[in-house]
């Protein structure tokens, strides 16, 4: 390989003034609207209430402020060119240059979708295999699926993706037992039997696919940067067919990138983890990435739910880098279908943030990891905290309203509406203007969205949206956030990622509790304060709407009606990359149908693959043969729904009892079959006899 | 051969082995109706000399047990009822489209040596060979926070909170009672 990157060496006095320069900028944006904010509140001197109106704007106005900083200096470098991003000086490699390190591209999966996730699989294998460096990559697939179908189906889908590429020994697939601590400890089990192989660690989520072009550059910038203990890519969020898909793809493509440089220009070589579509120096990570236990009263408590942040402090503490390659194309992901998948998301994210709280003030937290955990903690805390500046400063009001001897104040506050305004316009400012800031930079770049007018007709959809969502949102981050306080955990779900709308009886069960609130505090304003009405309606409508919005965003047909027009366009509707195509094969079954374990029990090949991936026990306790017998005996003569889940697992995991399932099934007269399997033999029989004609 | 018997009851025994020869992908339809014959005529021989199973158990109790010991002997098992290696070659065989390259190799006595070293070359696996590490927890220090919480959870106990409820309501009351007695 050629000289080393010159993202090896960093210049300390660059980290320091662009640091000063971002807190800076927040932080002088801060000042002055907290001025303002102390200056609209004190004539006539603070009461309590008061007091706490100031308090919270404080914290809130400072999530505004820094954000705004954020995107200020990421349009900043975006205008002219960043020189301190790892990848920028990656030289390319010449012919006889050794190949990349060795690298495992793991895909942990949980009761995902087999056909999408094994497709896109299949399109980075192909597209690494056109690299020519395919040879230092293995590929991994880490399943903790606990829906006996979706198991099946994903080790035939395996089996079939090894028969079509040729990768027995290249794919691989394996399937945990006992799934404990979720993604973290998949990923765990895959360091402590591999991770001695390999020298770094390619992370993806079930919908993450990256080019294999990239995929190699990321290898040699690790190569090339031995100090790089993560580097994380920007996927870039792709084939949304749902409205809120199409929305949060288009707004991550628009003022994404502002934000992106942004973060890099203040955090560099201290960047953030996000869990997925990042490349990890394999050694430190084992080494210094075991995730430790936080301080709780129970093993529950204490196990970290949301790894990501906390790896990132903890390569930093081991005196790596971890930079963010936002500039690096070919990294893509999906989106969630619609607001439930996104909120369930944002639940598990949002108890994942409020556990990270106790790093905030662990003595080896780097100061730059304090920021990033700071920044994760309060993007949920801020919601209660709204929700609460807005009850407090309603309350004020209907006091000055009422009460005599605070006219005098409230006469006073009427004549310096000023200040009001200003700082009014100064919100307003600080929250559109990024997404400005992005719009601008795309001017001349504006074919891939469609042109200048789609862009910015575009732009306003997805602004009016954002404005009507807000409010939803805070009312749930505020739900979380309080479900998270009060320590009720949440269940480690899979995310639906397949668009699916939502019917109006499901609307109306998750988004009724907002709808609610929207008219309790419409009337409560309206009687009490009905001056306030016309300020607080952005947030009395988001929640008044919440059903119908909820309905709307998740809906295909408004979002490729929008596409028909190439409103909301992004460059990869435009021209689909090529590892994007051919991802939408038939769907599996869907999950509790049994399909799988029909093909289990009566197809000769998938009992054979299966029973191949089981690890057969040499002793075997009477009282376990004998409940498994009993379990195939109820399973033949009563049909699977007479079996838990767990007890078909049970049964799944045994390679004696699934090769004798198999055998017993075929023996079986009619009679004695339940309906279910004598149905199923004739569906099988039908199918086999039709592919052989 | 000897005349087969064609009642409804060795029909249906007939339509069974077909279908659990067409599950292992016989596609030659002259191979298939050979193999099911065979099949049933043994089964039928079988039932005749006093069986209390009905002819579609006796029938795919054979077919069964054929097949599974030629899998294993496919796959190179000395033992023919291996049953871990009658897996093993029924899953190298349909991995390596055994079924598509040989069409009438099935439950052939003598298979084609070719498919015989492609079986038993075949494998699937999780992963590569081991290599394991051992992964250790480094512990960490979470500053004054954590030993507040510590306190809290480790010294906490609800006789120390009816202890102290107890003790704070008698200063109360003693409190109240000075107060009327002296000051009311």
């Amino acid at each position: 390989m050629s000289a080393p990157a010159e993202s090896q060496s960093l210049p300390a006095d660059v980290v320091t003034l662009r640091r000063a320069l971002f807190l800076a900028t927040g932080g002088g944006i801060l000042l002055a609207g907290g001025s303002m904010m102390f200056s609209i509140l004190s004539p006539g001197g603070f009461s309590a209430l008061e007091w706490t109106l100031l308090t919270l704007f404080v914290p809130l106005f400072a999530q505004i402020s820094f954000g705004f900083a954020i995107a200020f200096w990421g349009f900043v470098i975006l205008l002219r060119g960043e020189s301190h991003e790892v990848m920028h000086s990656l030289p390319t490699p010449a012919p006889g240059d050794p190949p990349p390190g060795s690298t495992a591209v793991v895909l942990p999966i949980f009761n995902e979708d087999p056909a999408r996730t094994f497709a896109g699989l299949e399109n980075m294998f192909r597209s690494l295999d056109a690299t020519g460096d395919s040879r230092s990559f293995d590929f991994f697939v880490l399943s903790d699926s606990n829906l006996p179908d979706r198991w099946i189906e994903e080790e035939l889908a395996w089996v079939g993706l090894c028969k079509r590429l040729n990768a027995f020994g290249r794919i691989f697939y394996r399937k945990r037992r006992i799934s404990i601590h979720g993604k973290s400890g998949n990923i765990a089990d895959f360091c402590r039997r591999w991770g001695g192989r390999y020298r770094y660690l390619v992370i993806l989520d079930a919908d993450s696919i990256i080019e294999g072009r990239t995929l190699v550059r990321l290898a040699r910038a690790m190569d090339a940067n031995p100090r790089a203990g993560v580097i994380q890519t920007q996927p870039r969020i792709v084939r949304g067919t749902s409205l809120l898909q199409r929305l949060v793809q288009f707004t991550t493509r628009v003022a994404g990138p502002v934000f992106a440089a942004g973060s890099n220009f203040w955090h560099l070589d201290a960047g953030n983890y996000w869990g997925h579509n990042a490349v990890i120096r394999l050694q430190p990570f084992m080494e210094h990435c075991v995730l430790p236990e936080i301080p709780g009263s129970t093993a529950a408590n204490r196990h970290i739910m949301s790894h990501d942040t906390i790896e990132a402090a903890l390569m930093r503490r081991a005196g790596y880098q971890v930079w963010f390659a936002y500039l690096e194309p070919g990294s893509f992901e999906e989106g969630p279908p619609n607001l439930l998948e996104s909120l369930k998301r944002e639940r598990r994210w949002c108890q994942g943030n409020l556990q990270h709280f106790w790093f905030l003030f662990a003595p080896s937290t780097s100061f730059a990891n304090r920021l990033h955990i700071f920044f994760g903690l309060m993007a949920y805390l801020t919601a209660p905290m709204l929700i609460l500046f807005i009850i407090a400063s309603a309350v004020d009001f209907h006091g000055k309203q009422h009460f005599a001897v605070l006219a005098d104040r409230l006469a006073e506050m009427q004549a310096a509406p000023g200040a009001t305004l200003v700082l009014l316009a100064l919100t307003i400012c600080l929250l559109f203007l990024p997404k400005i800031f992005g719009t601008a930079l795309l001017i001349r770049q504006a074919a891939p969205f469609g042109g200048f007018v789609r862009l910015v007709a575009g732009g306003i959809i997805e602004t009016l949206f954002s404005i009507l969502l807000a409010p939803v949102l805070l009312y749930f981050y505020t739900k979380f956030v309080v479900l998270g306080l009060l320590g009720i955990r949440v269940a480690w779900k899979s995310q639906n990622r397949s668009s699916s709308a939502i019917s109006l009886p499901d609307a109306l069960r998750a988004f009724g509790e907002p709808t609610i609130a929207g008219v309790l505090a419409t009337t409560a304003a309206a009687v009490w304060t009905p001056q306030l009405l016309p300020w607080l309606s952005p947030i009395l409508l988001g929640w008044l709407l919440a059903v119908p919005l909820a309905m709307i965003t998740s809906s295909e047909r408004v979002g490729l009606g929008l596409a028909r027009f190439g409103i909301l366009r992004t460059p990869e509707e435009t021209e689909l990359p090529k590892i994007l195509e051919n991802l939408d094969g038939p769907t599996n079954a869907a999950p509790g149908s049994h399909s799988g374990l029909l093909e289990v029990a009566l197809s000769p090949y998938a009992n054979s693959v299966h029973v191949a991936m089981l690890r057969r026990s040499t002793v075997k306790a009477r009282h376990k043969e004998a409940y498994l017998s009993d379990l195939r005996l109820r399973l033949l003569t009563h049909g699977p729904d007479s079996l838990s889940r767990r007890e078909l697992l049970a049964l799944l995991w045994d390679a004696e009892a699934i090769a004798l399932l198999h055998r017993e099934i075929w023996q079986c007269a009619d009679d004695t079959l339940h309906t279910w399997w004598r149905e199923g033999m004739r569906h099988f029989s039908t199918a086999s006899a039709m592919r052989d004609r | 051969m000897d005349q087969l018997d064609l009642s409804p009851e060795w029909n249906a025994a007939c339509v069974r082995v077909e279908d659990y020869l067409r599950a292992h992908r016989v596609s030659s339809r002259p191979h298939l109706l050979q193999l099911t014959l065979d099949l049933i005529s043994k089964a039928q021989a079988e039932h005749n000399a006093g069986s209390v199973e009905t002819p579609t158990q006796t029938a795919l109790r054979i077919a069964t047990s054929q097949t599974e010991q030629w899998f294993s002997v496919l796959a190179g098992s000395e033992r023919p009822d291996d049953t871990t290696a009658a897996s093993r070659g029924r899953m190298a065989y349909f991995v390596t489209d055994c079924d598509r390259r040989w069409p009438t190799a099935f439950l052939n006595p003598s298979p084609p040596v070719k498919m015989i070293e492609s079986v038993r070359a075949a494998s699937i696996q999780a992963g590569p060979a081991l290599e394991f590490r051992s992964l250790v927890r480094k512990e960490i220090d979470y500053g004054p926070m954590e030993d507040i919480a510590r306190e809290t959870w480790d010294q906490f106990s609800w006789g120390h909170v009816l202890r102290a409820f107890a003790i704070w309501v008698v200063i109360f009351f003693v409190a109240y009672g000075i107060w009327l007695r002296f000051f009311q």
